[in-house]
């Protein structure tokens, strides 16, 4: 099975050992972090264990992260992954860390796509599930362009610098008339 | 070591499972009314259940209790997916037909009363199948709990079936000690 998948504009590969300053420049800027909530990291040495830990999440079938390459520049422009499998109920969760240029249904639909095609037909998948803070509007306006639907929310999910944070749930699923949709035109919607 | 308390509530008890519960469990796991109950529990499951009864509650991962009225066991009120960092739960409440359902709400209440104070939960959940019980459902909602969602084919039922989970919540206000704690740490 490859892992490692090309979109028209887009390397969607995995991490290699030169990549942690990539990791780092992404995960170090506040506005990719904000709305997941978490803090930018401060050292590079956070996106070592970051790398490593997306490594052994991977062996141990929790998680699959891969980085986004841009063709033209080479420059790694978001990083998108699948957590907590759940193969009993063939279910995951999709996040996305991307720069704010990026952030856009054009270049999203290109990189979801991708991943949530591998998610259904190579790891028969059949729920993937995206929680966006209510904050995040840009999130969520792409999430119901691509047509996920709103399952509605879960209160209170996890305390951040003493703020209780709600998550909007969205779904998309395999038998979803939209992802049909999307087989048949190789693509989500782009606007 | 004792895990799991014993709690009064009006007219009722709820305490620790123990060895003498095993053939209330069995029927309650048979009646088929809520996910995971099946036709196929047995004496076998139901001692594991206890086991797992007192091993969840030592290391806080969950915790089980019988609800005894009159000196009978009518019910069971259980917490799975106990995260004691976000100071929440997930529920589950079987009972059997002799139990009525003001008896279960006070069961209930009493419980989540207990755990807010001792061990500070705030955030209750329920996870349902829009083929549950509904008059668990209706318990449930006269306690407090509101449905916040509607997880799309969340639970596989069958190699090729997925159900709808319906997310009940019920989100307690922080202690002003428990505030005041978190804001001098």
């Amino acid at each position: 099975m490859n892992w490692n998948l090309n979109t028209e504009h887009y390397y969607v590969r995995f991490a290699h050992e030169e990549d942690i300053q990539n990791i780092y420049a992404l995960l170090g800027t506040n506005d990719v972090v904000k709305n997941h909530p978490k803090n930018p990291m401060v050292v590079e040495a956070q996106a070592m264990d970051e790398a490593r830990r997306m490594v052994m999440q991977f062996d141990a079938k929790e998680a699959a992260f891969w980085l986004v390459e841009e063709k033209a520049t080479g420059k790694v422009v978001a990083r998108i992954s699948l957590q907590k499998f759940n193969w009993v109920n063939a279910s995951a969760q999709l996040r996305v860390d991307v720069f704010s240029d990026f952030k856009t249904q054009s270049a999203l639909s290109e990189m979801i796509y991708a991943v949530a095609t591998l998610a259904y037909e190579d790891l028969s998948l059949h729920r993937l599930e995206w929680f966006l803070m209510s904050a995040d509007k840009c999130f969520i306006d792409i999430a119901k362009a691509f047509g996920f639907n709103h399952d509605g929310q879960l209160m209170n999910f996890l305390e951040f610098e003493g703020s209780w944070i709600d998550y909007q749930v969205f779904s998309l699923l395999k038998t979803d008339d939209v992802w049909q949709q999307a087989i048949k035109a190789q693509g989500l919607p782009q606007s | 070591m004792k895990f799991v308390a014993n709690v009064d509530f009006n007219g009722g008890q709820l305490r620790p499972l123990d060895q003498s519960d095993v053939d209330t469990i069995v029927k309650l796991y048979q009646k088929q009314t809520l996910a995971g109950q099946s036709t196929t529990a047995s004496t076998e499951h139901a001692e594991r259940m206890i086991t797992l009864s007192v091993q969840m509650a030592a290391t806080q991962r969950g915790l089980m209790w019988a609800i005894e009225i009159d000196g009978q066991m009518l019910g069971m009120l259980s917490l799975y997916d106990w995260q004691p960092t976000s100071l929440k739960t997930l529920m589950r409440l079987d009972v059997l037909p002799g139990i009525t359902q003001q008896q279960q709400v006070d069961a209930l209440s009493t419980g989540i009363d207990f755990l807010a104070k001792k061990y500070h939960l705030r955030n209750f959940s329920f996870h349902c199948l829009p083929t549950d019980d509904e008059a668990m459902m209706s318990t449930i909602q006269q306690v407090g709990f509101i449905q916040q969602a509607c997880l799309r084919d969340f639970r596989r039922i069958s190699q090729t079936e997925f159900s709808d989970v319906l997310v009940f919540n019920k989100i307690l206000e922080l202690a002003p000690e428990t505030q005041h704690e978190g804001e001098s740490a």
